[in-house]
């Protein structure tokens, strides 16, 4: 069975590019561009997979986590988050919510963002 | 007698002659002409002085800068009235008194244990930060008069540079966060592009494309270094040292390197001391900045097939890295502005080689901030060593 997976990302370009790329390895991609939509996607859809920007309009990525805890069909979703901060608190928060792992988008291809994907859920 | 008495008195010596008398007589109302002149001339005089001490005092009066003198018992001597407004406090209320003995007014409080911990120094600066209601930032300059054993104070108000400097260092925080996104989103775009991945492209556009490619890159480790300088200005460059060997970290960052060091045929070489050498308290991330920095450099100012040497050894009580190129060196007038931000040196401005000024600002902050030291030799044209010691 194709695997899904939900990008929340609020930028347009990294988000199509995202899409285009899990797309072209078979992935079910869905995409939201905030916490709020990404976060009705998620009830909806029931990924195996998210990928999670943690600074966006209406809602964050650490509140999407926070949410996903409460319930309990989401909170063993695993969640990679792609940000561009990566400051040690902000780590240590997202090791305590359980996070799989977290990439720093200006460091990466998203070549290795595949290869994480990969790793949590398979081909 | 009693008439005899009304004579004038002529001295003895004067007597023989009437001429002399009456030279006398006129030499006296000359004296006391000239008298008059004289204390004419000292009243005017002294006019005149008074006229420039009111000057003089209405000038220091009116300083835009604070000013408080004290005598060599520290006594207050003299206030300005600037210093009314900056510290918030009566003239009357410490002039004549001792600095040490109002010590409880805040701002003074910092001024009196510089006066005490710097006593022999001629000159020296502090900067004073005054709380709310009174919220400013003052730089106090005392100078210690040897001759008379006298002290000058001077509290010049710099809030303003202080919040404009403040304002700069937001500035380019923010901006360098917000090109964060779209540089990342250029370098997917462009990775993906050359990958084929958005369809196939000719040679010629890949060539293009993989410069381009270059280009986003240097421009991310632009931003990179402006963050990490903005971060060391305010203070958030945090270190998080831990008990390590610095050989690992130095392979590590040589293995980052192979294509400039394949590119310019530099023979690079790592010599490490026979005997094993101490651990060192370090925060790996920054430390491996600093040799990145460092090795960067010596194998970008080095010329074609130039030898770069790494050496690591220890003392006593510290561990000594070294990274020794034969480049172009550092012009000799420019020593002193080695680490200064955005510097570069003269020669290598005239090459065609990157470089933003900032690698050895933050390098110097990094060695800084582990307590260690920095220094460096290098001879124009023959080559630089950079050393760099950490304490055991």
């Amino acid at each position: 069975m194709t695997k899904k997976i939900l990008i929340i990302e609020d930028d347009e370009l990294l988000l199509g590019l995202l899409e285009k790329k899990l797309k072209d390895e078979n992935y079910d991609v869905f995409i939201a561009r905030d916490g709020v939509e990404g976060l009705a996607s998620l009830r909806k859809t029931k990924p195996d997979l998210i990928l999670l920007d943690i600074i966006m309009p209406r809602m964050g990525g650490f509140e999407v986590m926070e949410e996903m805890r409460k319930d309990e069909e989401l909170k063993e979703i695993p969640v990679i988050i792609i940000s561009n901060s990566g400051q040690p608190v902000e780590l240590k928060k997202a090791k305590e919510l359980g996070v799989k792992d977290w990439l720093i988008k200006i460091k990466i291809d998203p070549k290795e963002v595949i290869k994480k994907v990969i790793k949590q859920i398979g081909k | 007698m009693a008439k005899d008495n009304k004579k004038p008195t002529v001295h003895p010596l004067f007597r023989h002659s009437t001429q002399q008398k009456n030279f006398f007589d006129k030499k006296k109302d000359e004296d006391w002409t000239s008298l008059l002149n004289i204390l004419e001339d000292a009243q005017r005089t002294r006019r005149k002085a008074e006229r420039e001490r009111d000057r003089t005092y209405n000038i220091i009066n009116n300083l835009t800068d604070g000013l408080i003198v004290l005598d060599n018992k520290d006594k207050i001597v003299f206030v300005n009235s600037k210093i009314e407004e900056l510290l918030n406090i009566k003239k009357i209320v410490i002039e004549g008194k001792n600095i040490k003995d109002i010590s409880e007014i805040p701002t003074l409080k910092e001024i009196v244990e510089s006066i005490v911990s710097k006593a022999g120094e001629k000159l020296f600066k502090k900067e004073i930060s005054l709380e709310k209601p009174n919220e400013k930032v003052l730089e106090a300059t005392i100078v210690n008069l040897v001759e008379t054993d006298e002290r000058v104070i001077i509290l010049h108000d710099i809030t303003r540079e202080k919040i404009v400097e403040k304002m700069k260092t937001e500035f380019v925080s923010i901006s360098a966060h917000q090109l964060r996104t779209p540089l990342s989103a250029i370098k997917w775009t462009l990775r993906m592009l050359i990958d084929g991945e958005i369809g196939e492209i000719t040679p010629e556009q890949k060539i293009f494309l993989e410069k381009t490619y270059k280009s986003n890159e240097r421009m991310i480790a632009l931003i990179k270094d402006l963050l990490n300088v903005t971060r060391i200005e305010e203070g958030r460059y945090l270190y998080n040292p831990i008990i390590t060997d610095l050989d690992e970290i130095i392979l590590k960052v040589i293995s980052s390197f192979p294509e400039q060091i394949k590119k310019k045929k530099i023979k690079l070489e790592f010599k490490k001391a026979e005997e094993r050498l101490p651990k060192v308290r370090a925060d790996i991330e920054k430390i491996t900045i600093a040799l990145q920095n460092l090795l960067g450099n010596a194998i970008r100012y080095s010329f074609p097939g130039g030898e770069v040497t790494i050496f690591l050894e220890s003392s006593e009580n510290e561990v000594i890295c070294s990274i020794k190129d034969e480049g172009v060196g550092i012009p000799k007038d420019q020593y002193n502005r080695i680490f200064t931000k955005f510097f570069r040196g003269a020669n290598v401005m005239r090459m065609e080689t990157e470089g933003t000024g900032l690698g050895l600002f933050i390098t110097k902050n990094i060695i800084d901030a582990h307590k260690g030291r920095i220094w460096f030799e290098s001879e124009e044209n023959k080559g630089t060593t950079f050393y760099f010691a950490l304490p055991i």
